[in-house]
């Protein structure tokens, strides 16, 4: 019954990790954050009480951000929703960067909770 | 390449390693003198034939270049081809020479890389056409692009934490060593044989002698023990250990090998879908500027094309080609100066510093070459111009781009973001080396440096707009000033 959110390196990333705790309080219970950025995710946006497991990219396997959280999916087999931040990408955007919330959302095995930030 | 890695402190003869993120780590029993530092000697040696053949390689083209461009019937723009087509070569080499010599060991590649050059240099000196040159000087520039990226990681990984820094470092001074090599030996064979029309190609042919070494050598080599516990496989890891260090460091050193090992793992995790964040991206063109920036100072073309450059100033061939080892000279004199400098000197400051003296230097071959009239003062000035920059090149950009390119990456992307500023790098230096004759053949030598003396100014823009300082700061106080500077 578990929520995992994806925590990218950007504004809707941060605001995903509050989202999701929020989710996980709705709920009732844990969260796991596997952290797609390249350095140390910052927990403090979290409330007290929160209980979180932090997952990190190790490795060549996990240098395709998709691959790496549709593996996690896979080692915690009771999430239930996945949360990931989105934002408006222009056409151009999307095809030169590709999206990761956008193949998420599409490769997911769970549902998804898509959350923008305000 | 050189990598970052971490420091150590003396504390009652024992070391106290510190972390490249500046926490402290194990504390190893120092490495006594045994005949394991013989065997560690030897292999650092036989390891740095790996750089030799590098410099060797890439110089040994200056000289050969006027009688094999006699001999086979050269433009000035097959001239061009035939010698930065090595350059691109080396540029595909570093890129696919990382990978095999993750998957298949770092000795593994380069006794493989031994055999490359053996191939290739054969190859130039028994070639009937230019094309069939060019073929195999791509060949020979795939052996040089993975000798840049295997060797530096063969011995860093070898050998004890307080005497990697001096041992990389002497793989970079065999580089520049292995190009005055070639540079005197050109000079010599050309002044007592220059009449034959095939000299090139026994210029060409000293150059299996050094591969021939390198390959008997690490034939007798052991394998890498961090490449050893990246495959799991901790006994033989131990074992090479052993051979190389004392028996108690041997035992204690296992441990900083496997969180060693565990810190290149992590530095390949990035890639390109990670480039969508912006900090990140601005920290990879910073990278791809000063490698870019670095080639044009146009180091190389003096490196490849030094001896005609001289000759159109006005030297006779014989003397040119004498007159180039000092090119060579003054270029490990440099690097010597540089690395010395290194750590003592800003950052920015050296940059600026380097890239102003290298500017003035070119303009004032520029206006020699504009103004002098044609006769041997003219041709002294340029020389004296062209080594001063050579000199002031080596001791400040050269080797200090490489070092802010091992720095200011976070661990995670580092593997990649340093893989696509090399590549960059190669590339630039393959695109000066290819349009170098013919643009001096169309223009002229002043035209041409007054060329660079532009790119010159542009890098000092560069530089004082983009380039940060990262002297003496840690790498979490770096990713943190750039997280919030460049979102």
């Amino acid at each position: 019954m578990s929520v995992l959110v994806a925590v990218t390196d950007s504004p809707e990333g941060i605001h995903s990790l509050s989202a999701a705790a929020d989710e996980a309080a709705l709920l009732g219970t844990d969260l796991i954050a596997v952290n797609l950025t390249l350095g140390k995710l910052d927990l403090s946006v979290l409330p007290e009480d929160c209980k979180v497991t932090v997952v990190e990219r190790e490795g060549r396997e996990d240098r395709d951000p998709v691959a790496a959280v549709l593996d996690e999916l896979e080692v915690f087999p009771d999430v239930t929703r996945l949360v990931i931040g989105i934002r408006k990408r222009s056409r151009v955007g999307k095809a030169l960067l590709g999206s990761v919330s956008q193949r998420l959302l599409l490769t997911s095995p769970v549902s998804v909770l898509a959350v923008k930030a305000p | 390449m050189r990598s970052q890695e971490h420091s150590f402190g003396r504390t009652q003869d024992w070391i106290e390693m510190t972390r490249s993120d500046g926490s402290t780590g194990a504390v190893l029993p120092p490495d006594t003198a045994g005949t394991h530092s013989h065997r560690l000697g030897i292999i650092a040696v036989i390891a740095t034939f790996g750089g030799l053949l590098f410099g060797y390689d890439t110089g040994v083209i200056n000289g050969a270049l006027e009688p094999l461009k006699e001999d086979l019937g050269l433009s000035t723009f097959t001239e061009g081809f035939v010698v930065s087509i090595l350059i691109f070569g080396a540029a595909i080499g570093a890129l696919v020479g990382g990978r095999l010599s993750d998957k298949f060991g770092r000795r593994h590649n380069i006794l493989l890389l031994a055999i490359v050059f053996m191939v290739g240099t054969l190859g130039c000196v028994l070639a009937p056409t230019w094309e069939v040159l060019a073929l195999f000087r791509f060949i020979l520039g795939l052996a040089v692009g993975g000798a840049s990226a295997t060797v530096p990681v063969y011995l860093s990984e070898i050998s004890p934490a307080e005497r990697r820094g001096s041992v990389v470092t002497r793989n970079e001074v065999m580089i520049v060593s292995g190009q005055f090599a070639a540079f005197i030996i050109n000079a010599i064979i050309f002044n007592v044989w220059g009449e034959h029309d095939s000299v090139w190609r026994f210029m060409l042919l000293v150059a299996v002698a050094p591969a021939i070494v390198l390959f008997v050598g690490m034939l007798r080599m052991p394998e890498s023990p961090r490449w050893l516990v990246l495959q799991g496989r901790d006994d033989e890891a131990l074992e090479v250990l052993k051979q190389v260090r004392s028996p108690e460091r041997a035992e204690a050193e296992m441990a900083e090998v496997h969180r060693l090992a565990e810190e290149e793992k992590l530095s390949k995790t990035g890639g390109a879908t990670d480039l969508s964040v912006r900090w990140i991206r601005r920290l990879i063109y910073i990278g791809v500027g000063l490698g870019v920036f670095q080639q044009f100072t146009g180091i190389n073309s003096v490196m490849y094309y030094g001896t005609q450059l001289l000759g159109d100033a006005g030297f006779s061939a014989n003397a040119a080609i004498v007159a180039n080892i000092l090119n060579g000279l003054f270029s490990v004199l440099g690097i010597s100066v540089g690395l010395y400098l290194m750590n003592k000197v800003d950052r920015r400051k050296m940059l600026l510093g380097g890239f102003a003296l290298t500017t003035t230097f070119h303009l004032l071959v520029g206006l020699s070459a504009l103004l002098l009239p044609d006769g041997t003062v003219k041709a002294y000035f340029i020389l004296v111009f062209v080594v001063l920059f050579v000199f002031c090149m080596q001791g400040t950009i050269g080797p200090l781009v490489w070092l802010m390119l091992a720095e200011i990456f976070p661990l995670k992307i580092r593997s990649f973001a340093i893989g696509v500023c090399v590549f960059a790098l190669w590339i630039a230096n393959a695109a000066v080396a290819l349009l170098f004759p013919p643009v001096v053949d169309a223009l002229g030598i002043a035209p041409t440096f007054f060329i660079f003396v532009v790119l010159g100014l542009l890098a000092l823009v560069f530089i004082y707009t983009q380039v940060p300082e990262t002297r003496g700061q840690s790498l979490e106080e770096l990713e943190d000033r750039f997280r919030k500077e460049y979102s």
